[in-house]
């Protein structure tokens, strides 16, 4: 009973998530009735499908107290590789992704190694590492992009089992996944930990550099995995194609309940933020506003989430 | 306002009246009256909670009261903040110093002050001449006006912070808890000056949690208890013992508990030769199972680092052995597979030992993790069962695994911070500054958990910066200087007196009574290089 009620308490900005997350939703059925049909609610998940699966990623790093900013041309460079490489052959395909996913792991792991061990800080080296293979990538493809997405990709995307989206199944393996890891493991354990505070961590024998090493391994496959399956969706790929994702990610973490400055939040709110934000996007042409007023809206969680944050911190140093 | 003081209101010239205060409808400060008179040293003491802080805020003008006001020379004072209380003549030094790390000490003290030139742009010459005299005036020796203030230690930041304050000379002085930092000769430099300003005819108002401190400067004691004024006394009307249960609101049973048990003679860790950095110069030092070690210098003589290079935090050589094996130590975690735990409260008493939004259980498996993986998962209940004994043993807090380990007392706290390594099957435990700014009932719960575990087979390396701790808690001391070990005082052996003088560096009694009597430049021996 008491470890429910901890729970509940510990969790409470999640549960905001998906309070926020119905009150969306039941606006956009009143403005626009049939916004809840199953068909668009499909739509819904498909786009919100993106924003998690980058936000996976983005979860685990922002919960070791950093940020990963790289996401965007992970996800693109993944994408246009695959155009490139697969010439749309699914069968190219099948041995594309463990590549592309190898990767995003290794992007990450240079993330990691220079957040670790040679404590850059997070917003600069992925910032960097960002411009590096967004640079790589326009050398390569000479600013040109590949052919059709392979029919594989595509299949993932966008094909429904009646109608359950396929995509909706990935992002229930991964929404499981993250969950088992961060709530029941001793990595997610330690992960908490060193986001909480990372010289407690230290003192309690935690190898923290090995977890921050590993959080933006994380991102760098989850990024990788959503630009081959965003070149589904797409049916192509083209370059800045990973930009709205950028933001999305970051935002989807902060509705989503966890600390933008690490050490609290979970994936579970992370899924509510990501599907708010497809709702959200769902929600601005109907009430007739441009698709430009998402990104201050993005801009405007982010500036939110970290004043709500500090403010919080701050209120905690004063009560000490 | 109780006792004598009535008829002697007049004199004084800052007063609170009647103030009280409310956080989330709980009553920080109750109905409290409180006045300083020009020319005394007035004391204020209390628990953790008792409502010291929130008194001098509301003094400074940092909160507002909900209730009652503040009066200076007889006039409402209700400053906008402490920069304005500190111009108005009511200067505070908090327990936060609000120094700018990347400003020199010059700039610090004269901070939105400045000195200017003819042109406008601050004076550095002016800076320089105005902050020698104030270091003059306050016999302050060893800190440069142009060095930063992020390269002074904890105890010259002190200083500073205090210094910064009496450049606006004002007429009442708060020093909130600012001995804390400080080890003991810093301590009773500072006790002479409060009593020197007092003596010019400032009033001082002194917090701090040590007694004896109290006992030493004050002319009278004002003590707080949950928020309400228990009384007001001069010195020579009060006992320790009226003060201690004054303050608990109960007899304090003992302070220091009765030696459970005598170590055994196996030695369980053995130094030899331990060298790290510059400040850790060859240690060699023997702990017996079920000792406790005290560990006693000056600041800066090399105890931290000790510490930290049995920990595995600091790089260090020698040889060190823990249950008759050689560990190599590179690393916390070779340190607690070698059987060692760390409580270390650092000078800016931040608790290091603790993550306050995780639960009781989660705090207490962190470092054993390992050996709850279960394929890659930790089960609930294996977890719970494994740190329930502890929770148990160690009665922490409502004994509820689940309660945020950031909602408990201090002592529970660091029960927390015993316990885990506990549960690492350490059985060598490094304190260091455990008790560091811990009130009275606190302080003696945590010795009788030492002294409980102790007589159980553990043994303790125990560093305070309070010395009266060092005298009456441990079986030995041991006293560093320079880096080294310079002498051990067996059970018994060392008086207050003894050890002070062999902290200033005297190998035997008799030259250290000899460089104890001296006047060196406190702060220059302490923080900045060794002057001959």
């Amino acid at each position: 009973m008491s470890a429910l009620r901890a729970t509940v308490i510990r969790n409470r900005p999640v549960l905001f998530a998906y309070v926020l997350l119905i009150v969306l939703g039941a606006v956009g059925e009143i403005v626009a009735s049939g916004f809840l049909r199953i068909n668009h609610v499909d739509e819904l998940i498909i786009s919100g499908a993106f924003i998690a699966l980058v936000g996976v990623g983005q979860t685990f790093v922002i919960l070791t107290g950093g940020v990963d900013l790289s996401i965007p041309w992970v996800l693109n460079s993944s994408a246009v590789l695959l155009t490139l490489w697969s010439h749309g052959s699914s069968g190219r395909m099948a041995w594309l992704t463990p590549i592309l996913l190898l990767g995003g792991a290794a992007v990450g792991a240079v993330n990691g190694i220079g957040v670790a061990y040679l404590r850059i800080p997070p917003i600069i080296m992925t910032l960097g590492m960002s411009t590096i293979v967004e640079g790589g990538l326009l050398l390569y493809t000479n600013g040109g992009s590949g052919s059709n997405a392979p029919n594989a990709a595509v299949y993932l995307a966008t094909h429904r089992w009646g109608p359950f989206p396929v995509i909706a199944s990935v992002w229930i393996g991964v929404l499981v996944v993250a969950t088992v890891v961060l709530s029941a493991t001793p990595f997610g354990r330690r992960l908490y930990a060193t986001g909480q505070n990372s010289r407690v961590a230290t003192f309690a024998g935690v190898r923290v550099t090995t977890v921050r090493v590993a959080v933006y391994i994380v991102s760098g496959v989850a990024a990788s995995l959503a630009g081959i399956v965003l070149a589904g969706y797409v049916g192509s790929s083209y370059l800045g194609m990973g930009d709205p994702y950028l933001f999305a990610s970051v935002a989807a973490v902060a509705i989503g309940g966890a600390s933008i400055l690490g050490g609290s939040g979970n994936f579970v709110g992370t899924t509510a933020g990501a599907l708010s934000l497809a709702v959200l996007a769902g929600l601005l042409p109907i009430l007739g506003l441009q698709p430009a007023a998402l990104q201050i809206v993005y801009g405007c969680v982010i500036l939110g989430a970290v004043t709500l944050s500090s403010a919080k911190v701050g209120a905690r140093r004063r009560a000490e | 306002m109780t006792l004598g003081a009535t008829a002697d209101r007049n004199d004084e010239i800052l007063v609170a009246r009647g103030v009280s205060k409310a956080f989330a409808g709980v009553h920080a400060l109750e109905n409290v009256d409180f006045g300083v008179r020009a020319g005394e040293v007035h004391a204020l003491l209390g628990e953790n909670g008792a409502g010291k802080s929130t008194l001098v805020k509301v003094i400074a003008g940092v909160l507002r009261p909900d209730s009652g006001a503040v009066f200076f020379r007889d006039e409402p004072f209700a400053p906008r903040d402490p920069d304005a209380s500190s111009r108005a003549g009511v200067g505070v030094v908090f327990q936060e110093l609000p120094l700018v790390p990347d400003l020199t000490v010059m700039e610090n003290i004269f901070f939105n002050r400045e000195p200017l030139t003819r042109l406008g742009t601050v004076s550095r010459r002016g800076l320089r001449v105005a902050s020698e005299q104030l270091f003059d005036r306050l016999g302050l020796k060893g800190i440069r006006p142009d060095q930063l203030v992020r390269d002074l230690s904890v105890a010259a930041r002190q200083f500073v912070a205090i210094a910064k304050v009496l450049a606006d000379d004002p007429a009442i002085v708060v020093l909130d808890e600012a001995t804390s930092a400080l080890g003991p000769s810093e301590v009773s430099w500072l006790l002479e000056r409060a009593r020197q300003l007092a003596d010019e005819g400032k009033g001082i108002v002194f917090i701090s949690h040590r007694l004896a401190e109290v006992q030493e400067v004050s002319d009278r004691i004002t003590v707080l208890r949950n928020g309400t004024s228990v009384g007001t006394w001069p010195l020579a009307e009060t006992t320790s013992d009226g003060l201690v249960s004054a303050m608990l609101g109960r007899k304090l049973e003992q302070l220091y508990p009765p030696r459970k048990a005598e170590p055994g003679p196996t030695v369980s860790v053995s130094v030899r030769g331990l060298v790290s950095g510059s400040r850790l110069r060859g240690v060699d030092l023997d702990l017996h199972e079920g000792e406790i070690l005290g560990i006693c210098g000056l600041e800066g003589q090399g105890q931290l680092e000790l510490f930290l290079a049995l920990y595995g935090i600091a790089r260090s050589h020698g040889t060190i052995t823990v249950g008759g094996v050689v560990r190599h130590i590179h690393s916390p975690r070779d340190a607690i597979r070698a059987g060692i735990g760390l409580a270390l409260v650092p000078e800016d008493r931040k608790n290091e030992g603790i993550l306050p939004s995780l639960s009781v259980r989660e705090n207490l498996s962190l470092p054993s993790l390992g050996r709850l993986d279960h394929f890659g998962l930790i089960r609930r209940e294996a977890e719970q069962e494994f740190v329930s004994p502890v929770i148990r043993d160690l009665q922490i807090g409502r004994q509820d695994p689940e309660q945020v380990v950031g909602g408990l007392s201090g002592g529970n706290q660091q029960k927390v911070v015993v316990g885990k390594f506990l549960l690492t099957g350490a059985k060598v435990l490094l304190l260091y500054d455990l008790t560091r700014g811990v009130d009275v009932g606190t302080k003696a719960e945590i010795f009788r958990m030492i002294e409980e575990l102790a007589a159980d087979g553990y043994s303790f390396l125990f560093y305070s910066s309070d010395l009266a701790e060092l005298v009456n808690v441990p079986h030995r001391v041991a006293v560093m200087f320079d880096g080294r070990v310079v002498r051990q005082f067996a059970k018994g052996e060392g008086t207050q007196e003894e050890l002070v003088a062999a902290m200033v560096g005297g190998t035997d009694s008799a030259s250290g009574a000899a460089s104890a009597g001296g006047t060196r430049p406190l702060v220059s021996e302490v923080d900045v290089e060794v002057a001959p």
